[in-house]
């Protein structure tokens, strides 16, 4: 059976190759839609996945004060109430807030080494320099795309104006290697004391408490008792992830509803091909069951003419996708999926290409042109080889 | 031996523009021998020829093929019954024309379950008896109407079926090629293959075992080996 399976697939490719206007026309459109989709598909999980990294040592349970229904200023009384609730294991005040430097929005972010709960080392890896170190004040270590944006480099000093416009300098000790972590390529890394300093925010404040629970299953309860202290906000881990998710699922759906416009548009170009004006087609097909070839066969050489179109355009549409991506940074996309494509034009987009993504790509490239070649055939090759002709041939 | 019993066939049976195209039609085509159907255009002798080869489904009767009632089965398994008995050669030659003589001999391998390639000797072999060798790697639109219909005569035997299936085989080519489908013919009566043809030419007439005449959709005539003569006064 392999030698017939092998001829019906010569002859499939002969038909590529002979119906050279269909087959421009169909792999033209799917390569570009398959393209779009790739892009948006692989920055979406690269976004996803990116968020699910920087909250791996994100705390469990974020702890925020409201005021008017708007956040402000947590006290740090709140840490040895919390501590002293079941199930937490280290409660820790964080001071972090945003400064222009240079007319670019920056996140300062201030962290207290000594109580950190994980190694900052091995969580946040250096391209260049050392981590902060408790006995080095006035020291910074920059996200990658602040680093090349500002020119500065380790032992380099930086300039920045407080809230009350007072210069402080700081030297800069590192910078992390991290190109395409969003969540630290803005961020300006200083001890919590001189954070406080620089935000010039009291002792007993903090922006907000960052909360870690020994074991998972156990957040949210301590979140529910945390809550129902009076003003104040509780956000666990699970929720900024799902927050992530649903806005970039979101925004790469509106593409997805492109990209099926676009194929739909392939499928009736491919059904009208076929139907409409493939007299040559339904000829061929009363000819070839005239010949020997049974209906079974037609479908495969049919079946396979589209997967070898679908396959070959979902492959060059992953490529095109993958060099938009990564090469040219996805413009338009970038803008859409980020929304602060202003701040950092030379920011290197976070884009990640799973296998269950290729193979959603592949399958739903395929299948549409599928639909719309066979079914066709079908209806042609189950009619008598002679009405075929004679249909055709009128 | 292949036998057409009270064959029918309407097109668009129950509507305002029925055809009658062919009734209740009787004929036996002996095995190794040429079995004619001669009629005027429009008589039906293609309906019938389709009928006979499983090209189409008739509206009543059945064809029996060495005692077996072909006609009974699904259209996968007529398919696999032409695909391995059956050859055809069609009056509007009906090549694929984006292929080459040769590739065009070769089409009714694909769906055997062997490699075309081993065959390539064969399907030479073919096109040079019937005068064809040199132009074995032309595309077809570089060949005449009757080197085209001598190519369609090769692809029919390429799979060395037992029935040949001729329809009106003869209309669009030139004498030179006529004689050469003639003589092929008589070759292959005496390899001992059934052969069926439907034809205005005298010439390929002449060479029947058997003629049978249609006229407006009926078989009118039958006749052995002094089928020459009925022809003769068919066409006077």
């Amino acid at each position: 059976m392999k030698g017939r399976h092998m001829n019906l697939l010569s002859y499939a490719l002969n038909c590529i190759y002979r119906y050279k206007v269909r087959t421009v026309v169909i792999l033209v459109c799917l390569v570009t839609s398959a393209a779009v989709f790739s892009s948006v598909a692989f920055l979406k999980d690269g976004l996803v996945k990116e968020g699910e990294l920087s909250l791996k040592y994100a705390p469990d349970i974020t702890v925020q004060q409201i005021w008017a229904g708007r956040p402000t200023l947590i006290e740090t009384s709140y840490v040895g109430y919390i501590q002293e609730m079941a199930g937490t294991i280290s409660v820790i005040p964080r001071i972090w807030g945003y400064a222009n430097v240079g007319n670019i929005l920056l996140v300062i972010m201030g962290i207290d080494i000594d109580n950190m709960f994980f190694d900052p080392k091995e969580t946040f890896p250096m391209e260049e320099g050392s981590f902060l170190s408790p006995e080095t004040p006035n020291s910074v270590v920059l996200g990658k795309a602040v680093a090349d944006i500002l020119g500065v480099r380790v032992g380099n000093t930086l300039t920045i104006l407080t809230e009350s416009v007072t210069p402080i300098q700081y030297q800069v000790v590192g910078i992390f290697n991290s190109e395409a972590n969003i969540y630290n390529a803005d961020m300006i890394l200083m001890n919590i004391d001189d954070a406080r300093l620089f935000f010039e925010i009291p002792e007993n404040l903090a922006t907000d408490i960052a909360v870690y629970v020994w074991d998972p299953q156990l957040v949210n309860n301590v979140a529910r008792d945390i809550g129902e202290l009076q003003n104040l906000r509780v956000v666990t881990k699970d929720i900024i992830l799902k927050a992530q998710e649903t806005t970039y699922g979101a925004r790469s759906g509106f593409f997805s509803v492109l990209w099926y416009i676009v194929l739909i548009s392939v499928a009736i170009t491919a059904f009208n091909q076929t139907v409409v004006v493939g007299h040559e087609s339904k000829f061929e097909v009363g000819l070839l069951k005239a010949l020997g070839f049974s209906t079974s066969d037609i479908i495969e050489i049919r079946l396979m003419e589209s997967a070898i179109l679908g396959v070959i355009a979902g492959s060059f549409g992953i490529t095109f996708g993958i060099i938009y991506d990564r090469v040219f940074n996805a413009p338009i996309f970038r803008d859409f999926m980020l929304g602060w494509v202003t701040l950092y034009p030379n920011f290197t987009l976070p884009i990640h290409i799973s296998a269950s993504t290729i193979f959603l790509i592949y399958v739903i490239t395929i299948l549409p042109l599928l639909f719309a070649t066979v079914i066709p055939s079908w209806i042609n090759a189950t009619v008598d080889p002679d009405i075929a002709m004679r249909g055709a041939r009128a | 031996m292949i036998e057409a019993v009270s064959l029918t066939k309407i097109y668009n049976q129950q509507k305002p523009n029925q055809v009658l195209a062919v009734t209740d039609a009787n004929l036996s085509a002996p095995n190794g021998a040429i079995t004619v159907l001669v009629g005027p255009s429009g008589c039906g002798k293609t309906t019938l020829m389709s009928m006979i080869g499983l090209l189409l489904t008739p509206t009543k009767g059945k064809v029996i093929i060495d005692e077996e009632v072909v006609t009974s089965y699904s259209d996968n398994w007529k398919a696999i019954f032409r695909r391995k008995n059956m050859g055809f050669v069609f009056q509007h030659i009906n090549l694929f024309p984006h292929l080459k003589a040769l590739e065009n001999v070769m089409i009714p391998l694909l769906c055997h379950d062997m490699d075309p390639a081993k065959f390539k000797d064969q399907a030479l072999s073919l096109l040079e008896r019937l005068g064809l060798a040199e132009r074995a790697l032309f595309n077809v639109e570089q060949l005449s109407g009757g080197q085209q219909q001598r190519v369609a005569v090769a692809r029919a035997l390429i799979t060395e079926p037992k029935i040949i299936i001729a329809d009106e085989p003869l209309t669009f080519i030139d004498q030179e090629s006529a004689k050469a489908i003639i003589d092929f013919f008589n070759e292959l009566r005496s390899e001992g293959k059934t052969i069926l043809i439907s034809t205005h030419s005298y010439n390929l007439a002449k060479l029947a075992d058997r003629i049978y005449s249609m006229k407006d959709g009926a078989i009118v005539g039958e006749t052995e080996k002094e089928g020459a003569r009925l022809f003769n006064i068919y066409i006077k």
